[in-house]
């Protein structure tokens, strides 16, 4: 039986989910989306069903989001609430429905990512705590850790800085380079905090996109197999291959037809080549 | 974050609540006329009202895509960006504000399609204690037959016909809003609102209400602008 972090949401049943719920977590530029595109495909080519989903995707509120923040007046409380809009959405409209179906859900970021940015911005824990109650644990985190000093040179030599990635509203006065290291310090800060809280399995993302798969691959390899976390002696691979043998293999594919995804309104991203995939997530 | 009865602004902050067909909007509007008369710096600020989210609240109501949770967070939204652009930098100025329906609708409504009591409470506690909440009780068939006689019909949403209380909108909306009542009445007590009889004349509730709202605006003088 799945649990929800307090009240579930009414009509919910919490029985019979037999999907897996496995959330990548980590900062603005850390590479999440490259790590989702190059799992997606080594789970599907071992008969996984997979549903990708991230934050402002949803069918509702997606839209919405977006225009406000063009405008910039959105207000910080306002911003959280519609953050926990599009979550619900979500949750309700594509990972509860995927995860009866026996999918494997991964989500690129979750609730952390929302309460670390609002808490950052000022809300109280509580509060924010209280808004996601209703969130399902999932059963797994994987936390792509960065040092902002790593951080940085990845943004500036892909995209640039983003106002709100940098913290702009938040911290106006500055230059976008000092505000975005202010800001992405504090909220790497409320990240470790929600890494004890929530006991996120941290990975280190200062390593090259291939170092950093291999031990997501096989963090996820392990809660697929319903083993306990930290086995005593090795960390088993699914399908009984080399750990090398298995992400060579899924680095060199070709991308794949067309995953089946329910309710899937994006096409899902395709493996992309490395250089490509690691430009980052431009989807926050 | 301020919570909820943390605030301390110069400005006033007068609220109306009841179900549909109480007669709380017609009320305000004539206490609305009266304080811009009496020279007053007056504002109106109606529930479910904010650009900002105006699209999105369109969209789930009519794909009827909208459940209790998103129902209840985007009406949230809606309210904090009213509270954050709106009805806190006019308090700050020291405004009377005036609001058709708070943070009590939504409590109302939103326990009654299923969310948590305590969750919604606490999603809201960003909100300004009003200086005076005033709760029109109404008699359920007083109030249905006030909204029915001067409609074509009733909406989607505001029937309740998201619950599946019954096939019938009329029937529906009888059952939410009687089930909306008895989430007012526990209301009352636990939010010190103030209970207007709203089956009296409509001129003697208001002159209920002045009374009421006359003797808070005593204790704040400069409040009042030059005419």
């Amino acid at each position: 039986m799945r649990e929800t972090y307090a009240a579930p949401l009414p009509g919910m049943n919490l029985a019979e989910m037999t999907g897996k719920l496995i959330v990548i977590e980590g900062t603005d530029g850390v590479g999440r989306l490259t790590q989702i595109r190059l799992l997606r495909p080594w789970l599907e080519q071992q008969g996984r069903a997979v549903l990708d989903t991230a934050i402002k995707r949803s069918e509702l509120a997606g839209k919405g989001i977006q225009q406000a923040k063009e405008g910039h007046t959105l207000g910080r409380i306002t911003l959280s609430l519609f953050y926990a809009t599009d979550f619900a959405d979500r949750l309700e409209h594509e990972i509860v429905p995927a995860l009866r179906a026996g999918f494997v859900v991964l989500t690129d970021r979750y609730i952390y990512s929302l309460m670390a940015r609002a808490i950052v911005r000022g809300a109280d824990a509580r509060w924010i705590r209280n808004a996601y109650g209703f969130a399902l644990k999932p059963d797994a985190i994987f936390y792509l850790r960065i040092g902002v000093d790593d951080l940085i040179p990845r943004v500036v030599f892909s995209r640039g800085f983003d106002y709100w990635e940098s913290g702009m509203d938040i911290h106006p006065s500055e230059d976008m380079y000092d505000s975005f290291r202010k800001y992405q310090t504090e909220l790497l800060g409320e990240f470790e905090r929600l890494a004890k809280e929530y006991n996120f399995e941290v990975i280190d993302a200062t390593p090259d996109v291939r170092t950093v798969f291999e031990h997501l691959r096989a963090g996820v390899a392990r809660v697929l197999s319903g083993e306990p976390r930290e086995p005593l002696f090795s960390i088993p691979t699914a399908g009984g291959e080399s750990l090398e043998a298995a992400t060579k293999k899924v680095l060199e594919m070709p991308a794949p037809a067309k995953p089946a995804a329910p309710a899937a309104e994006e096409p899902a991203p395709a493996a992309q080549p490395l250089a490509r995939a690691a430009e980052g997530d431009a989807n926050t | 974050m301020k919570r909820y009865g943390e605030h301390r602004f110069p400005g006033k902050l007068f609220v109306v609540e009841g179900i549909d067909g109480s007669g709380k909007s017609t009320q305000l509007m004539l206490l609305h006329q009266w304080l811009q008369a009496e020279g007053y710096g007056v504002v109106f600020s109606e529930w479910n009202s904010s650009p900002l989210v105006r699209e999105t609240t369109k969209r789930g109501k009519k794909r009827q895509t909208l459940t209790p949770s998103t129902f209840s967070l985007i009406h949230a939204t809606d309210f904090a960006d009213r509270m954050e652009h709106n009805i806190l930098p006019l308090l700050k100025a020291g405004a009377v504000v005036l609001c058709d329906r708070y943070i009590y609708t939504a409590f109302g409504r939103d326990v009654v399609r299923g969310m948590d009591r305590q969750w919604v409470r606490e999603l809201y506690s960003f909100a300004v204690k009003p200086t005076a909440a005033f709760y029109f009780r109404v008699p359920l068939d007083v109030a249905m037959k006030r909204i029915l006689d001067g409609r074509s019909g009733v909406k989607h949403y505001e029937a309740g016909m998201d619950l599946g209380l019954s096939e019938d909108p009329e029937e529906s909306f009888g059952i939410f809003q009687g089930r909306i009542l008895d989430e007012y009445e526990k209301m009352v007590p636990e939010f010190d609102l103030t209970t207007v009889d709203a089956t009296l004349a409509i001129e003697v509730q208001q002159s209920f209400m002045r009374l009421i709202v006359k003797a808070k605006l005593a204790q704040a003088k400069r409040l009042r602008v030059a005419p």
